[in-house]
């Protein structure tokens, strides 16, 4: 059986190389201050980004350069998985699920919007990814599709074709994805979760850390909107959330749904296990928007303090895996976000450094 | 060079009118560091205020991100100034400039939105492309379209004069419209539509009484291949296309001289505006101060008073006199431009103190010798060489990467140094191709050196780099007493542990180590000698804490029991001795390392020298030697480079280094622009 050593030595010394490599704060704070979109992309000329620049410089078209973005996301996850051990091949399985499922996610918003809403698709049917990440599944049928006959039976050889069949009557009764996504994304989780079981004990803890912190904020993202925008009973909120968390309870749970002052709640939680961040809640918000953005920054650098636990702990486990993953996402919803902005005209004040 | 450089101030007294004049001397001369008068008390009189800009800065510096936004989109990154900009500046009309801007960008971004629509067709047409890739539809079996194909194909008439109606209608759906021909007045056509688009597209035929019809092999035969005239039409909207991306460039190119001189122009006002800031004004009057290298002084003087007419007072006071304003002198370390990777590395350790010792000079040769040491051979020395050359040549001029270049530069030097002494050890790509100049390192590791050389074992390669560990912490110490008796610290000269007896009990250490080993391990110095080394020296320094108090207590310190008093100066004297006994011990030693990478190094080549040998082919023993080669030049290579530099950092450094200065930096055409 192969050592941790063996295992992680060549690709943790690899990504700690391409952590190093991530753009800095002051390549943010520069592009949150460019004064046009094409000047943040031609700040991007000498990074690992500098393709974004051509894309948009041939089509006008933002969203083609964010599909870039996308490509390049899901190539260095191809590109890494090449370099590890079998053990951790199964994770990265896991992980490129996502990318699947979302863009599964887009494609089956896509149809719905033109056959069951009558909506014109012409703005999103152009911006679904139709090559194959795991399974080969033919994006322009899922999109055209009559029915959801159609799209089951396109991803018959796939594992979501049993959700979608599963769900798709519901989805039809409702009149809402809602319940079909939620599916989609607890079948990710449970895959993330299943491809953790064969490691070893310290890698195991380390990954069902990250993960389940991750599971906590998606879960406590949801409760967010869910009482922002839906009236649901609480049994029924609970059905939604994942399983596999790290740190909220379920009482937790009940509390923060009930409460009428979701920040204390959420305070008292934060103050619990991140007692360094719950002076960021105290920070006084305008309107419950407002208040949102704030408490979705407090979720996002929960999770860059787990990352940042892992980097600074012992350096051979899958930890650096899913650090780097993280890290590289993470600088790439910036990314993201930031040339939006830019697009969209937004104030530096308004996106700061997208962070 | 081997000190800072001696600093002065100037405080300065012109007229109101003669400020911009002045404003632009300062910046022509760009040797003044300012401070902010306003911020010590002495210069603070209530009839003086700040100096309200006549523009704002924030808004000049927008005008100026936006002028580079657009340059940099072209491929052009203003960095610097030169001195004939100034000789031309001119006054820079914000709103009429900001106009000017805005009127490109309007004109960008509607562009930019043609460009987007237009890839909407052609995504639109690469969508049915796409379609007709997988399923191989050509025209000759258009009404057999495959049934898991999602494309719609249909033949059929309209009046010829409805035909533009009919590609105008079409427009904005992802459809391909095929124009077969006329027949009389009535033209035929193939429309290759979407399936997800049939209600849409049954209306907008309906509507131009379009009639479906079987199309008649004469007619096929003028359009065979559906994919080529798709592939056509996407070229056509790609070219397009490149039309349009290059009138965005032409935008910005066609002012590119403009939007050039705007933001040399605009820089120029914010760096006097920056120079300006520092300026307090009563009625008539304007006082600034600053820093400056002495040597600055007439030219600047002169320039002053010239830009002035002579109305002006300028009252001159040298670094650390009384007459100084603050207290904080910056430092400039100058030295040679072929030192600049070696003050790289002494900036990334810290600023030296004002008026200490600048280690760079130094640094230098101890660097390169330890490097050369650890990594001698000609030929890898050679490759090092060519490689921080190319590394030079692809930097060179490139904003943001200075730092990078003088790595290169550093790399170069290195590669030199590995070459003298590859040279001296007669070292060729690991084979002994000449005779060594001084020693034959490669033949002691091997075990085949001359019996009869005055070098001739490893234990000799070892205490070398003693001996040179020896001479690079002696003069880290007496660049410690240097600096101590320059910032007349003399207790600490006397008692620290880089002091003078610190010093003192490293020579007696040296010496009774060197008694011993000359003696074979089995007898020490006479004890009077013995006593007068180490023992003497070591007494003495129980005076360190007593004195200490004492001072402290001439200066109002609170008054300890003295029992408790005396086991604390014990306690202290214990281990101010086992910390000097043990630092200067491990420090020397630590030297033994240049020695062990050497050697390390020898016996991969050696190695890989063997492995070569191994093999009959010619081939496979070219392979070998190549690939070993490179991984030890870039393995050993980084691995010397970082030692070399710790030993530079930690066993020389420490022993005398005041890293506490702050950087001199004056306002200048060529200052770095601030995010």
């Amino acid at each position: 059986m192969a050592g941790p050593l063996s295992k992680y030595a060549f690709i943790n010394a690899k990504l700690r190389g391409r952590i190093s490599k991530i753009l800095p704060e002051e390549t943010f704070a520069q592009l949150s201050k460019a004064p046009s979109l094409d000047a943040a992309l031609a700040l991007l000329r000498d990074t690992a980004y500098s393709g974004l620049e051509g894309i948009y410089a041939t089509t006008g078209d933002l969203k083609l350069a964010e599909l870039e973005l996308l490509k390049l996301e899901i190539g260095l996850y191809i590109e890494i998985g090449q370099h590890l051990h079998k053990n951790t091949q199964p994770i990265l399985h896991a992980l490129l699920t996502r990318f699947e499922i979302d863009n599964l996610k887009n494609a089956i918003r896509v149809y719905f919007d033109r056959r069951v809403r009558g909506r014109s698709v012409e703005a999103s049917v152009h911006y679904i990814l139709h090559e194959t990440i795991i399974h080969s599944i033919p994006m322009d049928v899922v999109v055209n599709a009559n029915g959801f006959d159609e799209i089951d039976g396109v991803c018959q050889h796939t594992p979501y074709a049993e959700i979608i069949r599963k769900y798709s009557h519901v989805v039809e009764s409702e009149g809402s994805l809602f319940r079909l996504e939620v599916a989609l994304d607890h079948y990710y989780y449970e895959t993330l979760l299943g491809s953790i079981e064969h490691l070893s004990v310290r890698d195991k803890r380390i990954a069902q850390r990250l993960i389940g912190t991750e599971i906590d904020l998606q879960n406590i993202s949801w409760i967010m909107r869910l009482k922002r925008y839906y009236d649901l009973p609480l049994e029924t909120v609970l059905t939604t959330l994942i399983p596999g968390g790290y740190s909220l309870r379920r009482l937790q749970v009940e509390d923060l749904y009930r409460a009428r002052n979701m920040t204390s709640v959420l305070q008292d939680f934060v103050k619990e296990q991140y007692p360094g961040l719950s002076t960021l809640l105290g920070t006084p918000t305008a309107d419950s928007a407002a208040r949102l953005r704030v408490l979705q920054q407090i979720l996002e650098e929960i999770k860059r303090q787990e990352v940042q636990h892992i980097l600074s702990g012992y350096p051979f486990t899958v930890g650096i895996i899913l650090a780097y993953f993280f890290l590289k996402g993470d600088e790439m919803a910036r990314v993201r976000t930031l040339l939006n902005a830019k697009h969209y005209g937004l104030t530096p004040e308004l996106t700061g450094g997208a962070r | 060079m081997m000190f800072t450089t001696q600093m002065t101030q100037l405080f300065a007294v012109v007229l109101a009118g003669d400020k911009d004049r002045v404003t632009e001397a300062l910046l022509r001369e760009g040797v003044m560091q300012f401070i902010h008068t306003s911020e010590h008390t002495t210069t603070q009189s209530p009839n003086l205020n700040a100096l309200e800009p006549r523009i704002s800065k924030g808004e000049i510096a927008d005008l100026r991100k936006r002028v580079e936004g657009f340059l940099h989109t072209i491929g052009i990154v203003p960095s610097t100034l030169e001195e004939t900009d100034l000789s031309q500046r001119k006054a820079v009309d914000l709103k009429k400039e900001g106009q000017l801007l805005d009127t490109i960008e309007g004109e960008r971004g509607s562009i930019r939105e043609r460009q987007r629509i237009l890839q909407q067709e052609i995504l639109r047409m690469e969508d049915i492309q796409r379609q007709v890739n997988l399923y191989g539809i050509g025209l000759y079996n258009v009404n057999l379209s495959n049934r898991n194909s999602i494309l719609s194909i249909q033949t059929g008439k309209l009046q010829a004069g409805l035909a533009e109606q009919l590609t105008a209608e079409l427009k904005g759906l992802p459809a391909l419209n095929i124009d077969l021909g006329l027949d009389g007045d009535e033209s035929h056509h193939l429309v290759i539509t979407m399936k997800r688009d049939r209600d849409k597209i049954s209306r907008i035929l309906d509507g131009l009484r379009w009639s479906q019809v079987e199309v008649t092999p004469e007619m096929l035969s003028m359009k065979k291949d559906l994919f080529g005239e798709l592939a056509t039409k996407i070229e056509g909207l790609s070219d397009e296309q490149k039309k349009l991306q290059k009138q965005v460039d032409g935008l910005v190119e066609q002012e590119a001289d403009h939007l050039q001189e705007l933001w040399t122009d605009l820089r120029l006002e914010e760096l006097c505006q920056s120079i300006q800031d520092h300026f307090q004004s009563s009625s008539h009057t304007i006082i600034f101060a600053g820093w400056l290298p002495a040597e600055k002084k007439a030219p600047l003087q002169k320039a002053i008073a010239e830009a002035s007419e002579n109305r002006c007072y300028l009252e001159w006071a040298e670094a650390g006199s009384e007459d100084m304003i603050g207290s904080e002198i910056p430092v400039r370390l100058r030295n040679p431009k072929a030192l600049a990777p070696f003050q790289m590395l002494v900036s990334n350790f810290g600023i030296p103190k004002y008026g200490t010792i600048d280690p760079t000079p130094f640094v230098m040769p101890l660097y390169l010798a330890m490097f050369g040491l650890m990594f001698a051979d000609v030929g890898q020395g050679l490759v090092l060489a060519i490689l921080g050359a190319l590394g030079v040549k692809a930097l060179k001029g490139r904003s943001g990467k200075e730092g990078m270049l003088q790595l290169a530069w550093l790399i170069i030097w290195c590669g030199g140094s590995s070459m003298v002494f590859g040279a001296l050890f007669g070292a060729y790509f690991g084979y002994s191709l000449f005779k060594p100049l001084w020693f034959d390192f490669h033949g002691i590791v091997a075990g085949h050196s001359a019996a009869d050389a005055a070098i001739n074992n490893v234990y000799d390669i070892l205490l070398i780099t003693i001996y040179f560990g020896i001479a690079v912490i002696s003069l880290g110490l007496i660049f410690n007493w240097v600096n101590l008796a320059r910032m007349k610290q003399w207790l600490t000269l006397v008692f620290d542990k880089g002091g003078l007896l610190g010093g003192w009990m490293y020579a007696g250490g040296i010496y009774t180590a060197t008694f011993m080993v000359t003696h074979g391990y089995k007898e020490f110095p006479a004890g009077n000698i013995l006593f007068m080394l180490l023992g003497l020296p070591a007494l003495l320094l129980l005076l360190k804490e007593p004195l200490h108090l004492w001072r402290q207590a001439d200066d109002g310190g609170e008054k300890e029991n003295i029992a408790m008093l005396c086991m604390n100066i014990l306690m202290e004297w214990i281990v101010e001795l086992l910390e000097i006994f043990s630092g200067y011990l491990s420090n020397t030693l630590s030297f033994m390392r240049v020695a062990g990478l050497g050697i390390a190094h020898v016996c991969l080549m050696i190695s890989f020298a063997t492995l070569a040998g191994m093999t009959d082919s010619l081939v496979m023993k070219g392979v070998i030697l190549i690939l070993g080669n490179m991984l030890v030049i870039g393995l050993e290579g980084l691995s010397a480079g970082i030692q070399a530099l710790r030993l530079n950092y930690y066993e020389f450094f420490t022993k005398f280094f005041h890293g506490t200065g702050r950087l001199y930096t004056p306002i200048a055409l060529n200052s770095k622009l601030q995010s």
